[in-house]
C-alpha cells in the first residue's frame, strides 16, 4: 500500500467512524441482535465488520444510548439491543448535526468557484 | 465447531475479566447465526477452508478482544504533549546531573578511573527508571482523568477555561527572529578578535600585559610555569586564528548575519583541544620549582597541592564544556530532525 493509499484509508476510516455510530443508533430504533443488525446495515449499503460492530454496541450500551436484554430465539440465547430514551435524544441531536454538516459540505461543493466535483 | 471453540477461547484470553463470559456468549450467538446463514445459503456445512476464511475475516483473536477494551492507551492524546515535554526535560536534567556526578563528584570522593566508569555505566539505568516513573505517574493521572473528569481539570492543557492572557511572554529567541548581526557588528567582532590575538602574542615577551604588577612577585617566587603551558598557549593562539579566519570568510561570503549551529559546535570541539593538552600534561606538572635542589624541601608539598588543584580545576572545566557540547549537539540533531519532518 502506498503512502497516499494509507493516508486515504486512514481518512476514510476516520470519516466512517462517526457515521457508523449514527447509522447503528438509527437502525436500532427497531430491536436487533448483533448479526441481524449487521445484515440490515449491509442491506442498506453500509458494510461493517463484526469486530467493529459488536464492540461498538457494547460501548454505546455503556454510554447509556442502548438498552439490551438476553432472550431465546430459534433455540439460541441472543443479546437484543434497542435505542434507549437517552439514545433517542442523542440520535435526534446527532441527526441535526449530520444534516447541518451535509448541507454545508454540499453548499461548499456547489459553490461557483468550487474546483472539486 | 471445534475451531470456533478454539477461536473463542483465544479471544477470551485477552478480554476484560469481568465481562469475559458475557462477551463470549454474545460473540458465539452472533457467529453461530452467521455460520447457519451461510450453511443454509450453500445448502451444506462449511468446508474447513470456508471456516478458516470466516474466522480470518473476523480478525485475529487479540485484535477482536482489543476492541472491547475500554482504554487502548496508557496516556491519551490530551495530556500526551505534556507528558512528552516533562519526560524530555526530566531526562535532560537527570542526564546532566548524572554526568556531573560521574565526572566531578565521583573522582573527588572515590579515586580511580574505575569508579568514574562505574558511575557512567549506571546512567542508562537511572534514565530508564526516571522515564518509567514519569510514564507511570502520567498513566495513572490519565486513567483517573478519563473516569473522573473533575480530576486535574485545572491543570494546563486539560483546563477548558484557560485564559489566552496566561500564555508565557515571547522568548528572547522569538523576538529576535529574523534579526541577525549587522555588518558593522560582524566587522567590530573581527577587529576585536584580532586585537585580542595581538595581545595574546605579546604576553610571552611582556607578561606585564596580563599580570600587571604581579610580574614582580612571580619573578621573585620560587615557582615557574612548566612547558605544558606553552603547548596550551599555542593551541589557544591557533584557536583564535581559526575563529578570525572563519569569521572573515563568512564576512566575504556575505554570511555574517548569524553563525550556524554547526560552526558553534565546531568551535566548542576546538576549545576542548587546549584543555586536553593541559589535562594530559606528564605527571600533572603545571608548576615547577626554579631551583629544585634548594627549594624542594621547603616548597615541595605546596607544589604538589597546587598542581593537583590546577588539574582538578581543568577537569571540571572540561566536564562543563563536554556537557555544553553534548547539549548543543543534541539540540542541533533535534532541530535537524524537526526540520526534516516539517519539510516532509
Amino acid at each position: 500500500m502506498t503512502v497516499a493509499e494509507t493516508t486515504f484509508e486512514n481518512l476514510r476510516l476516520e470519516l466512517r467512524r462517526g457515521c457508523l455510530t449514527l447509522a447503528v443508533l438509527a437502525q436500532l430504533k427497531q430491536e436487533h441482535y448483533g448479526y441481524t443488525l449487521r445484515k440490515e446495515l449491509a442491506e442498506h449499503g453500509l458494510e461493517i465488520d463484526e469486530s467493529t460492530l459488536y464492540p461498538l454496541l457494547r460501548r454505546l450500551e455503556t454510554q447509556g444510548l442502548l438498552a439490551s436484554e438476553w432472550r431465546e430465539e430459534d433455540k439460541r440465547n441472543k443479546r437484543f439491543y434497542r435505542l434507549s430514551t437517552d439514545g433517542e435524544h442523542i440520535l435526534a441531536r446527532l441527526l441535526d448535526e449530520w444534516n447541518a454538516i451535509n448541507s454545508s459540505v454540499s453548499r461548499i461543493l456547489d459553490a461557483p468557484n468550487a474546483e472539486i466535483k | 465447531m471445534e475451531l470456533l471453540d478454539r477461536y473463542l477461547q483465544a479471544v477470551r484470553k485477552y478480554l476484560p475479566l469481568r465481562r469475559q463470559d458475557d462477551i463470549i456468549a454474545e460473540l458465539r450467538a452472533n457467529m453461530e447465526s452467521q455460520i447457519e446463514d451461510r450453511e443454509s445459503e450453500f445448502g451444506r456445512p462449511l468446508t474447513q477452508g470456508e471456516f478458516d476464511d470466516f474466522l480470518r475475516k473476523m480478525g485475529h483473536p487479540m485484535v477482536v478482544a482489543s476492541r472491547y477494551q475500554p482504554q487502548q492507551y496508557l496516556i491519551g492524546p490530551t495530556i500526551f504533549p505534556m507528558y512528552l515535554y516533562v519526560l524530555r526535560i526530566a531526562l535532560l536534567w537527570v542526564f546532566v546531573i548524572c554526568m556531573i556526578v560521574a565526572a566531578v563528584v565521583t573522582p573527588l570522593t572515590t579515586p580511580g578511573a574505575q569508579s568514574v566508569f562505574d558511575a557512567l555505566l549506571r546512567i542508562p539505568g537511572i534514565l530508564i527508571q526516571t522515564a518509567a516513573w514519569i510514564t507511570l505517574v502520567f498513566a495513572a493521572f490519565d486513567f483517573a482523568r478519563t473516569r473522573y473528569p473533575s480530576v486535574g481539570s485545572q491543570i494546563e492543557g486539560v483546563n477548558k477555561n484557560w485564559s489566552p492572557s496566561s500564555l508565557p511572554p515571547l522568548t528572547k529567541d522569538a523576538t529576535r527572529a529574523g534579526k541577525g548581526r549587522s555588518f558593522a557588528q560582524a566587522v567590530i567582532e573581527i577587529v576585536f578578535s584580532a586585537l585580542f590575538l595581538v595581545w595574546l602574542l605579546l604576553i610571552p615577551k611582556h607578561p606585564f600585559l596580563m599580570l600587571g604588577p604581579g610580574v614582580a612577585y612571580l619573578q621573585s617566587a620560587p615557582y615557574q610555569l612548566s612547558p605544558a603551558w606553552w603547548s596550551f598557549f599555542w593551541c589557544v593562539v591557533a584557536l583564535n586564528v581559526i575563529q578570525i579566519v572563519w569569521k572573515s570568510i563568512d564576512l566575504v561570503r556575505g554570511q555574517w548575519q548569524s553563525s550556524g549551529p554547526m560552526q558553534q559546535i565546531l568551535f566548542k570541539v576546538f576549545g576542548l583541544v587546549p584543555i586536553t593538552v593541559l589535562l594530559t600534561a606528564p605527571d600533572h606538572n603545571y608548576i615547577s620549582l626554579k631551583n629544585p635542589a634548594v627549594d624542594a624541601a621547603h616548597y615541595g608539598q605546596n607544589l604538589s597541592q597546587i598542581n593537583n588543584g590546577i588539574h582538578l580545576a581543568f577537569s571540571v572545566i572540561c566536564a562543563i564544556v563536554v556537557l555544553q557540547l553534548s547539549f548543543d549537539l543534541a539540540k542541533w540533531i533535534w532541530e535537524h530532525y524537526r526540520n526534516r519532518i516539517a519539510a516532509g
